[in-house]
């Protein structure tokens, strides 16, 4: 109440992009979108149910956990109220290891509301990648619980939408931007993002007051490196004949962007052992000869991006994604920070590695340009034996679309299918998305018959 | 053994009914806002033309944007699916099958064997499907039938940029301003339609023998813009707008038993 206030008075007359909206719309808007996102959540939640034959019980936590309107928020609030800090960011770039060195909560504060897209519109031109305009959109109506409780943003200047969302978003709150080299292969590139990352752990210890020491450092670093490993022990469990669903996967590796980080560990080991147990069993989650599927692309943000996922695993033919090259799900952890020595500098050089030169992202390139990205690709094909691959895209991101034709000459060399699939945040168009999501399934499962 | 496959377009139902590989009978309805009768009027005459009952069918299977809507039928495939079928079947050399219909283009790969092996649908555009020709032919008051023989008269090309309907009757109407020809302005509009067409064939790859289907197929403008595209002959067979539901009856009869 009183922040709203508070804002209000604040930063009204500054806003350089954002134009007034009455409380009353606000309100208005505010809880209809919420009212209608509980709705969406738990109606997936229902559907990811419902999907697979043999749903972990572990998953009622991740279930739970999901409902961006509920245990979380408050547990944040309680946070929030006992003095902590919440630092929101936007990218899987994000040190999230500095921020948990001074004692803050790091949150992934990227908008998967539909709905809120079309307010960002009053904004930027239709053009501009739907999770930018989404993003604009929940804030100007406080949608996001998360991005609203954020005292400060971590923005990484990965691309054109990112960049621009940084100053629009700065009409708020204070934005910290992270500029990216766009080659990372370089002494000059791996120089600039340590200052980088130097330059945002003093803004971290200027907002909280805590000195990031050494202790501090790696204490957060062995608490990620703990979570990473419970990360990859899923991946690697996804890898054989089909134990979970990949929706249920993508949930459990999607929260780690908003759960506390500790006990998601906790979570997801609990998880993986329940895993193995159906391993021995042969208690599989839909029958092992379903078409394996790997999506990659544009990221999808939990709740309405499920939108893809739900199309595949429910088709008939059904699907099922045993692997991802998302920076909202498989990538998120996917690369630990190896620290050789404990020194202050040591740790540093180990975190500007693990986010720089492990990322696939399409804003890199080099004289190879992202070759990175198709060995990662071919990598996770033979890994999890992979029969085709969905290319995911929301018109307006550039650089996932131009990436392409690349990822499918690569492709087309190992002969792995991949359909090209472009969307926008939108319902309307899941007939259209369904009839080509089957077609390509029947494709998949006629080459399995062969 | 006889079998059916339906055909549930955006705009029009399509039904054919085969024995033995050999095509029975032929139908048509408009698909209209109760697609699910308009399927069964269209069997109900495919079925009265070739003289004989539904319970004679030994399995149909549906395909198309509206395949669903066939509550009849046994089994369904995609649209793709089909179309790779019904090409090989007809054309045995055929590699890349292409579909213009009303509101949507498609393209796929196939084998000998009319299995798909990749394809690709434009990417909502309507620019490169049929109701394009329709809303153009608006714009010159030419009827759509009247609109392939009109652009074949065209002595040169007038490009246009169409990356939609809307804006595609903009950019007619310049054309018309500058007063250019009926023959050039419709041209011009298959041009623009093939472009994207051919646009969309190039990212698949072109792998010969080429086979043209859907009714647009029939437009003779239309063809001959896609061959200077595509810069190679083009097979048609002798009714492209039945090559679905043709695919889907050859699918019905591997599905039988």
């Amino acid at each position: 109440m009183n922040e709203k206030q508070d804002m209000k008075n604040k930063s009204e007359p500054q806003r350089r992009y954002v134009p007034d909206m009455s409380q009353r719309e606000i309100d208005e808007l505010q809880n209809l979108i919420q009212l209608n996102s509980r709705k969406i959540i738990g109606d997936y939640i229902e559907r990811m149910k419902k999907t697979s034959l043999n749903r972990p019980a572990e998953m009622s936590y991740f279930d739970d956990i999901a409902d961006l309107f509920g245990r979380r928020q408050r547990e944040l609030q309680e946070a929030k109220q006992s003095g902590k800090k919440i630092i929101g960011y936007f990218c899987a770039f994000a040190p999230i290891e500095l921020i948990l060195a001074a004692d803050a909560i790091p949150v992934r504060v990227n908008s998967g509301w539909y709905d809120a897209a079309k307010i960002g519109d009053r904004v930027v031109p239709v053009e501009v990648c739907p999770m930018i305009r989404s993003t604009i959109g929940a804030k100007m109506i406080s949608l996001s619980p998360f991005l609203e409780m954020s005292d400060a943003l971590i923005s990484l200047l990965t691309c054109d939408g990112m960049t621009k969302l940084s100053e629009i978003l700065g009409d708020f709150k204070p934005v910290w931007t992270m500029p990216l080299p766009r080659i990372k292969d370089s002494k000059q590139s791996l120089r600039f993002w340590n200052d980088e990352l130097k330059a945002t752990k003093t803004n971290i210890e200027k907002l909280t007051g805590i000195k990031i020491d050494k202790k501090r450092l790696r204490n957060s670093i062995e608490l990620v490196q703990k979570a990473t490993k419970a990360f990859r022990r899923l991946q690697e469990l996804r890898k054989g004949p089909p134990v979970i669903m990949g929706r249920d996967a993508m949930l459990v590796n999607q929260s780690f962007m908003w759960d506390e980080i500790g006990r998601w560990t906790e979570k997801t080991e609990a998880l993986c052992d329940e895993l193995e147990k159906r391993v021995e069993q042969k208690a599989w989650a839909c029958p092992p000869d379903t078409p394996r599927v790997l999506v990659t692309g544009t990221p999808m943000i939990w709740p309405d991006n499920w939108k893809l996922p739900s199309l595949v695993e429910e088709a008939s033919p059904q699907g099922v994604l045993v692997a991802d090259e998302l920076c909202s799900s498989d990538r998120i952890l996917n690369d630990p920070v190896g620290v050789d020595e404990w020194t202050m500098d040591d740790m540093f050089k180990s975190i500007s590695e693990r986010y720089l030169m492990a990322s696939t992202c399409p804003c890199f390139t080099s004289a190879d340009g992202n070759e990175d990205r198709i060995n990662w690709l071919i990598n996770k094909i033979k890994d999890a034996n992979v029969a085709g691959v969905i290319y995911y895209v929301v018109r307006g991101c550039m650089l996932y679309a131009m990436e392409y034709s690349r990822v499918k000459k690569a492709l087309d060399k190992i002969s792995v299918p991949v359909y090209y699939l472009d969307t926008e945040y939108t319902r309307e168009d899941v007939g259209q998305m369904k009839t080509r999501v089957e077609a390509f399934l029947e494709m998949l499962a006629a080459r399995v018959d062969f | 053994m006889i079998t059916a496959g339906i055909d549930v377009g955006t705009q029009s139902v399509k039904v054919v009914l085969v024995k033995d590989r050999n095509v029975l009978s032929r139908s048509k309805a408009f698909s209209g806002f109760d697609p699910s009768k308009s399927v069964d009027e269209a069997c109900s005459e495919a079925l009265k033309l070739a003289g004989l009952t539904s319970a004679e069918i030994d399995h149909s299977t549906a395909t198309g944007s509206g395949m669903k809507m066939a509550l009849s039928a046994d089994s369904t495939v995609s649209m793709m699916g089909a179309m790779a079928k019904s090409a090989v079947t007809l054309f045995s050399s055929a590699r890349t099958v292409i579909d213009v219909g009303a509101e949507e283009a498609r393209a796929v790969k196939c084998d000998d064997r009319g299995v798909m092996l990749d394809f690709v649908v434009n990417e909502r555009c309507a620019a490169g499907a049929g109701a394009f020709i329709e809303a153009m032919g608006r714009a010159l008051e030419v009827k759509l039938e009247e609109m392939g023989p009109l652009a074949l008269q065209a002595e040169r090309a007038s490009p246009i940029n169409a990356s939609c309907v809307i804006f595609g009757e903009s950019d007619v109407v310049t054309l018309i301003h500058r007063q250019e020809s009926k023959p050039e302005i419709a041209r011009a509009v298959f041009d623009a339609m093939a472009d994207r067409v051919s646009s969309m064939i190039f990212r698949l790859g072109l792998t010969p023998d080429v086979v043209l289907v859907g009714g647009v197929a029939k437009d003779v403008g239309f063809v001959a813009s896609l061959k200077r595209k595509l810069g190679i002959e083009i097979l048609i067979p002798d009714h492209p707008e039945y090559a679905g539901a043709l695919g889907a009856a050859l699918i019905a009869a591997g599905r039988v038993r």
